[in-house]
């Protein structure tokens, strides 16, 4: 072993964790860089596919993967949960009480579906934000004969920001093709003045939402639901009732993260935007979902990230300078229905331009879990 | 302005839209009615849509004051 090896502890195997430590590893070698990663998750779902797999556009079979066999040779993968992170020491500490130094830490833990922060969200509400969720969803929706369906999200931030329109275009398909879409409202409720966050997207897609008939509601900040009743209240005063309820969960971040004094109750990281470090320790970093930074909570967020990241730490390593920076970096594609797709590039400084539908970023989008087992989450792109 | 006394004041400045918004609809959910809330922005699409959301939930705008590098929007929670 090389004297001055260094080793870097990565915290969660989502694909934050498991690119990071991917990546990382590409860029050293063993004998430079120890790499560990912790946590203890059995498979790994590719979870764009919940905007089709409740459609039964896709086969839930290639979604996911053993975490366990997406990790390159020469990664630790400790299967055990974080519950104490001691920065002043430099060490982490295990369920079971073990606790191991660090020379880097980078903090991968993602978020949380926070569904105690609604009461009754359990009973009133179906989502496709996990697979399970997505296959219940598909349950219903093969049961459903027509009548009145809500779509949205609870809160904002969530993984994803552009999934709630995806899955509203799909929905608007998926209904025409079972020739029951005469006999369906879709009524979409977005929590700002507009239909997305980007104002030149929520553009875009308004228009394709008026196109389609689809019922819009902005400004509805969902307060509370009425299961039994079927109705679902905004903080803004509007009442809607429901045959069906699809809202994507509250958000929050890990429960831990605020347990360690790294986060306020939101569970959000705090870190520069620009070097990912948390607060003045150059050696500690949050990435992913885990974050407070302002862009999207996407596995695309995470692959620039890490490219910036493991760059970084292995020139370090190495004594070499480093002068690069994280810019915000994201790209997704994302389904407008009909078979096509838009794919959206954008950073802090410079916003996406929405401009036309392409049945190419369609294909894109089709495959990308294929591309994102073989080549995104290894490491190779 | 100088007369109201903030009873909760968030700092979203250098977070972008709708972060501000956001941090607002929090704290109004977690408020009571009567609290004068505040929040600093230096995103300006949060100018507009703060006190759309303001007018739009019932609640009192108090009114908007330009900060030296950044911008302060003051409601009030009426119900």
């Amino acid at each position: 072993m090389a004297i001055n090896r260094k080793r870097v502890v990565i915290v969660g195997d989502g694909a934050a964790g498991t690119i990071m430590a991917n990546k990382l590893r590409f860029h050293s070698t063993p004998e430079e860089i120890e790499i560990d990663v912790f946590g203890n998750s059995e498979r790994h779902y590719f979870k764009p596919d919940g905007v089709q797999i409740p459609f039964g556009f896709k086969d839930p079979a290639n979604s996911f993967k053993p975490t366990q066999s997406l990790f390159n040779y020469g990664i630790n993968y400790l299967k055990a949960n974080i519950r104490k992170f001691d920065l002043e020491n430099s060490t982490v500490t295990c369920e079971k009480n073990r606790t191991f130094k660090y020379d880097y830490l980078i903090i991968a833990t993602g978020d949380r579906f926070s569904t105690e922060e609604l009461p009754g969200y359990d009973k009133a509400a179906s989502h496709f934000y996990s697979l399970e969720a997505s296959m219940e969803l598909r349950q219903k929706l093969r049961d459903f004969k027509g009548g009145k369906i809500v779509i949205g999200q609870a809160s904002i931030p969530i993984q994803c920001p552009p999934a709630p329109y995806e899955f509203t275009f799909q929905l608007d398909q998926y209904l025409k093709l079972k020739g029951i879409r005469d006999k369906t409202e879709i009524h979409y409720i977005y929590p700002l003045n507009r239909v997305f966050t980007i104002p030149n997207v929520s553009d875009f897609i308004e228009r394709l939402m008026e196109e389609r008939g689809i019922v819009i509601h902005k400004m509805f900040n969902v307060d509370s639901l009425d299961p039994m009743g079927k109705k679902i209240n905004s903080l803004e005063g509007e009442t809607l009732d429901y045959d069906l309820l699809i809202l994507v969960p509250p958000h929050s971040g890990q429960k831990i993260i605020t347990e360690n004094g790294l986060a306020d109750n939101s569970g959000y990281i705090a870190v520069d935007r620009n070097h990912l470090n948390y607060k003045d320790y150059d050696n500690v970093f949050a990435i992913g979902d885990a974050t407070d930074l302002p862009i999207s909570k996407a596995g695309a967020t995470a692959h620039f990230q890490s490219e910036y990241l493991a760059n970084r730490i292995s020139n370090e390593v190495n004594g070499n300078a480093y002068f690069e920076a994280y810019n915000g970096d994201v790209a997704c594609t994302t389904i407008t229905g009909g078979n096509e797709a838009i794919t959206l590039f954008f950073s802090y400084t410079r916003p996406p331009k929405a401009n036309f539908e392409s049945k190419a970023d369609y294909f894109l989008k089709w495959t990308s879990s294929d591309t994102y087992f073989s080549a995104m989450l290894r490491g190779i792109m | 302005m100088d007369e109201v006394k903030p009873t909760k004041v968030i700092d979203a400045r250098g977070s972008f839209c709708p972060g501000p918004l956001m941090e607002l609809i929090k704290a109004y959910k977690q408020g009571k009615v009567g609290d004068v809330i505040s929040v600093y922005s230096t995103d300006n699409g949060t100018k507009k849509d703060a006190p759309e959301w303001i007018k739009k939930s019932g609640n009192e705008l108090i009114g908007i004051f330009d900060r030296s590098g950044y911008f302060e929007i003051v409601m009030r929670k009426s119900k």
